[in-house]
């Protein structure tokens, strides 16, 4: 059911209150250094048979060529092909340009490799639906990554700060005999936390991070740190919290929510982050 | 990040470690953000209030022991808020040298001007009130 009119939003099936603005309004590659700013590519015409036709302007970077990002515009052939994002750039990869570039595994939203930036909104390119692009659709790798390739970001940094927060289960009591028994509102707990697929579209899109993500841990990794601290089968709450207890690291978040309204599993990191803070403050009294 | 420095991706996350600490911080902004919703109202209440009053009127509701108190209070309450919210815009946008002075510079304002409308607030009490 999609929910409306919320201030606070809960998850990304919510519309927004007010979009007054698509967009920031300040010109496109403003303020961007000189090597990164965009250029206008190539275009790449439909096949002539082609009826329904979808024009997609996508992000290309080759590091390899000692130039400029360029955004180049491919015409695809609606009736020839699937009806997702993901759909229409496997086609491109293979119909017309060979060289694009971009993850992709389980086409099912699952695997969380094909997130990308898709009309501004971050999102998994296989659980978009073509349809639901504007017109050229928009496709850019997610923000504010290193990118290696098109599409491709650089996750190095974001996957060492998920290393940061240990997220394997701890305990010092030997382990039983048979399965961890764990009461099923204590498994419920998980629900809305374990299904996280670290696709980063959230961490891509918290302006937080953005400023200072080197040293806060981003929304992707703090959702995990809960999905642990709330595993009644896990030992070291305390522990994590220490590590988590910094002014960067876990209180740089200002709840701007960006994080719950992009994430494509409907999942709200945002409340994972307020619940670790609420547990801080029971610690301290 | 100093992307040019060969560090390992793990290095390049924990940085120094944990604070362990922000928690106090964080808790004093959202008490110091209650205590302030009250003692606003009143604020603006009283000032409606005394719009038609004259000086002498409004010099005697000023220096009343309540009034000072709470105004003591109030201006305590906005400069702590403020310094705290401040802090924190200063460390998200301010990088590099100019984060330290901008911090300085801040707290300097926030401690100095709550120790100005303290002891106006007081001068009031006391009837040493410049004539106007
Ligand atoms: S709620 Fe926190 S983590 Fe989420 S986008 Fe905002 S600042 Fe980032
Ligand atoms: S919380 Fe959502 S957006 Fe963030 S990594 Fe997990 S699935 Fe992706
Ligand atoms: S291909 Fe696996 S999430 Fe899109």
């Amino acid at each position: 059911m999609v929910k409306t009119d919320a201030l606070i939003i809960e998850s990304s099936d919510q519309v927004p209150r007010r979009t007054l603005f698509k967009r920031f309004p300040i010109p496109r590659n403003f303020g961007v250094s000189p090597g990164s700013s965009v250029e206008r590519g190539r275009n790449w015409p439909a096949p002539a048979n082609a009826t329904r036709i979808k024009a997609f302007d996508i992000y290309r970077y080759d590091p390899d060529q000692k130039k400029n990002p360029r955004l180049d515009t491919f015409e695809v052939d609606l009736d020839d092909c699937g009806p997702m994002v993901l759909d229409a750039l496997i086609w491109i990869k293979s119909r017309v340009d060979p060289t694009l570039t971009f993850r992709r595994s389980c086409r099912e939203g699952v695997c969380g490799s094909c997130a990308m930036n898709i009309d501004g909104g971050n999102w998994l390119a296989c659980t978009r639906f073509i349809e639901e692009t504007q017109t050229p659709a928009r496709i850019y790798p997610l923000a504010n990554m290193r990118i290696i390739k098109d599409l491709v970001p650089d996750l190095t940094h974001v996957f060492a700060q998920y290393e940061m927060v240990e997220p394997w289960l701890q305990s010092k009591t030997a382990a039983p005999e048979r399965e961890r028994l764990q009461a099923p509102e204590d498994r419920a707990a998980l629900d809305g936390y374990y299904e996280c697929i670290l696709c980063f579209c959230c961490t891509s899109g918290c302006p937080s991070h953005w400023w200072n993500g080197d040293r806060f841990l981003g929304p992707a990794a703090l959702l995990q740190a809960w999905r642990w601290l709330t595993d009644s089968r896990d030992e070291a709450a305390g522990d994590r919290l220490d590590k988590l207890e910094d002014p960067f690291r876990l209180y740089r978040c200002h709840t701007i929510l960006n994080c719950t309204r992009t994430c494509p599993k409907g999942l709200n990191p945002g409340k994972a982050i307020a619940e670790i803070k609420k547990l801080v403050a029971k610690r301290h009294g | 990040m100093d992307r040019y420095r060969f560090l390992s991706p793990l290095s390049r996350a924990s940085g120094l470690g944990s604070a362990k600490a922000g928690f106090t911080h964080w808790w004093a902004e959202r008490i110091t953000a209650i205590a302030l919703v009250p003692l606003t109202v009143w604020f603006a209440a009283s000032l409606i209030a005394h719009s038609g009053s004259d000086y002498q009127a409004f010099i005697a509701w000023a220096g009343a022991p309540v009034t000072t108190v709470l105004m003591i209070l109030l201006l305590l309450g906005l400069f702590w808020h403020m310094a705290l919210g401040l802090q924190v815009v200063i460390e998200d946008y301010v990088h590099g040298e100019a984060k330290l002075w901008a911090l300085l510079a801040m707290r300097f304002l926030c401690v100095g001007l709550p120790i100005v409308g303290i002891l106006a607030a007081l001068s009031i009490a006391f009837g040493k009130s410049a004539p106007l």
